[in-house]
């Protein structure tokens, strides 16, 4: 009986049901929309990271340490068996790095050279430009940022300095042949990356490699020596970390675009459920019991909450799905201000958001509906009847 | 109590807060009526007329004194029993029609059915019927705002009658229409008065419809001042 007159209001009120109906799916969407955006930037900085430095994983030398340059001299030899063989079935890509000084325009800068195999199709850099250019001494790859800092274009040439295996200090000219857009920064900022064989004759370690990356599903091998294999866990470690200590931001932005969307559907509520105080003492004055009253504008609520969700579903579900089909382009280019991110965002709307935001707004739209109804079937019929203002 | 008493009321006074003391409503109020009776509440404004008329209804509280509606004391039954009273027994009408602005004539007059829980065949039969009633027929489609005046209180009325209650109160139903539509609205009161054998009370200071008052209970100050039976050509 309740859900039939409840149903009922909801059609009669034609314009006011589409409100109510309206504020609630647009807070809906909105929280699932910026929620989404936010974890596909943290989901794509992972990808963008996997894509293009860890792809299935890495053997390190048993010295290489990323974080501690002064050992790089030391974390270099010749490949162990099983993990040479994977680089001859070209299904990992060997890189040497070392300590090296570049001098842009003069400016002495101290960098990360990296010798990759240039023919390598296992991580997502345009390393094939080095085999391309063989007329320059040094073919050099660089990364936007690290161009945007060093002031260095498209053949450039500069002098780089480095320590090879003797412990001797050489120069020579290297020319940038190439500079790549990428949202990885570990891969731009304060590197340079040069061709493996021409890495090898500088700095005098034939046949050397530093760590190895594998392509993905590849299972790991047996004959590793002293390597080290480190899988896709260990190497996004830091970024995990990023994204737990972002965690409780997240959270608070979450909880904020709740309270916005609370206050907006319950000022909606609100004013539709006071407004009809003289339609609740009307209602009782013919017998409905308060019970029955707080029970029909709860449910009321009840189903505008529903209509919401089919309302979020259609048409926003569309914008939903096209944005986390197609990505939304960033309006400006951060790499300006110093931050590398994505030029288009691609939101991530897992199950999880869906459902918690789905409950959390069912569960909002209730108990607004149900507070302001209990204290308005708590007046007097005759304070109702003659639609007094509750307080 | 005789078996005809609808309303039995003995000593009533209703006291209302006002800032820091009480206004006394309605003092030592005694009354009785009986079925079938159409009964006016007459009284300037602020005599009392429709506190006492809430009262019978079970809208409002007593402060003190007994009141009996349908041989069921108002005194001690709860909000529940008095919406229950109200349901089966009991119809409203108001001075300002109190319709559902988003149902149609039709879904207004059926609300009480429903509450009720008469099933839908027998509920289709009996609004088409109190819409006859009132002779809004061709009107049980609209909604109130495509009604006139004199028309939302005929719908008013199909609703306060439509599940045939013993007692039916109307709190100054005439004072938003005019001379023609408050005699025809008061011709059909008197009509189902008479075919349905319903009890009406009237709170009013409408000089028309005291011409079809078969009952005049004056009020004045909150005291009843004078009840008068008057005698109906046809009646």
């Amino acid at each position: 009986m309740l859900f039939k007159i409840a149903f009922k209001n909801l059609l009669g009120a034609k314009l006011r049901t589409f409100l109510n109906v309206l504020v609630t799916s647009i807070s809906f969407f909105m929280i699932i929309f910026v929620s989404g955006l936010y974890d596909g930037m943290r989901q794509h900085a992972k990808q963008v990271t996997i894509d293009t430095e860890i792809a299935g994983g890495a053997y390190w030398h048993p010295m290489y340490d990323p974080m501690d340059p002064l050992l790089f001299e030391d974390a270099h030899s010749t490949l162990p068996p099983g993990i040479d063989s994977l680089v001859q079935e070209k299904k990992a890509v060997p890189v040497l790095v070392s300590q090296a000084a570049i001098y842009p325009h003069g400016r002495i800068m101290p960098v990360v050279m990296k010798g990759i195999d240039p023919n390598q199709n296992i991580i997502n850099m345009p390393t094939e430009v080095l085999v391309k250019n063989k007329n320059t001494d040094i073919p050099v790859l660089i990364g936007r940022e690290m161009a945007s800092k060093t002031k260095l274009e498209m053949g450039d040439s500069f002098t780089i300095r480095w320590l090879d295996a003797d412990g001797t200090y050489d120069a020579d000219e290297g020319t940038v042949i190439h500079i790549m857009d990428t949202e990885n920064f570990k891969i731009d900022i304060g590197q340079i990356w040069v061709p493996i064989e021409k890495a090898r004759e500088m700095l005098e370690m034939k046949n050397e490699v530093t760590y190895v990356s594998y392509a993905k599903e590849e299972k790991e091998v047996n004959d590793l020596g002293t390597w080290v294999h480190r899988d896709v866990d260990y190497l996004i470690q830091d970024i995990e970390a990023a994204i737990e200590a972002d965690k409780p931001g997240n959270q608070i932005m979450f909880a904020i675009l709740l309270c916005l969307a609370a206050i907006g559907i319950f000022n909606a509520q609100v004013l539709s459920i006071f407004r009809r105080g003289k339609e609740i003492g009307t209602l009782m004055a013919i017998g409905m019991t308060r019970s029955k009253v707080v029970a029909l504008f709860t449910m009321e609520g009840g189903i505008n909450a529903v209509l919401a969700s089919a309302l979020t579903v259609f048409p926003f579900g569309i914008i939903l799905w096209w944005t986390a089909e197609y990505g939304i382009p960033m309006p400006i280019d951060y790499t300006e201000m110093g931050f590398l991110m994505a030029t288009r965002l691609i939101p991530v709307y897992s199950m999880g958001l869906i459902v918690i935001t789905t409950i959390l707004v069912f569960v909002i739209v209730i108990t607004v509906s149900y507070l302001p109804s209990r204290k308005i079937s708590k007046m007097k019929p005759t304070d109702a009847l003659r639609g007094k203002i509750v307080s | 109590m005789e078996n005809n008493t609808v309303i039995s009321i003995q000593n009533l006074v209703k006291r209302f807060p006002v800032g820091g003391d009480f206004f006394t409503a309605l003092k030592n109020v005694d009354l009785d009526l009986h079925r079938g009776e159409f009964t006016g509440l007459v009284g300037p404004s602020g005599s009392g007329k429709t506190t006492l008329l809430n009262i019978i209804g079970g809208l409002d509280s007593v402060s003190e004194g007994t009141v009996r509606v349908l041989d069921q004391s108002l005194d001690n039954t709860s909000h529940n029993e008095r919406a229950k009273l109200r349901r089966k027994y009991m119809g409203f009408i108001f001075q300002s029609y109190n319709l559902l602005p988003v149902y149609t004539v039709f879904e207004n007059v059926e609300l009480p059915l429903i509450l009720n829980k008469i099933d839908s065949d027998e509920r289709i039969k009996k609004v088409n019927q109190a819409i006859e009633w009132v002779g809004l027929t061709s009107k049980r489609n609209s909604k109130p705002s495509m009604l006139s005046g004199g028309e939302c209180q005929r719908t008013a009325i199909a609703r306060a009658l439509v599940h045939q209650p013993v007692l039916v109160m109307a709190d100054e139903p005439t004072a938003n229409l005019d001379a023609e539509n408050s005699h025809n609205i008061m011709k059909i009161l008197t009509k189902l008065n008479k075919e349905l054998d319903t009890s009406f009370v009237f709170a009013t200071h409408d000089e028309k419809i005291m011409g079809y008052l078969k009952r005049i209970i004056r009020l004045e100050d909150g005291k009843i001042i004078k009840d008068e039976k008057i005698k109906r050509k046809d009646s």
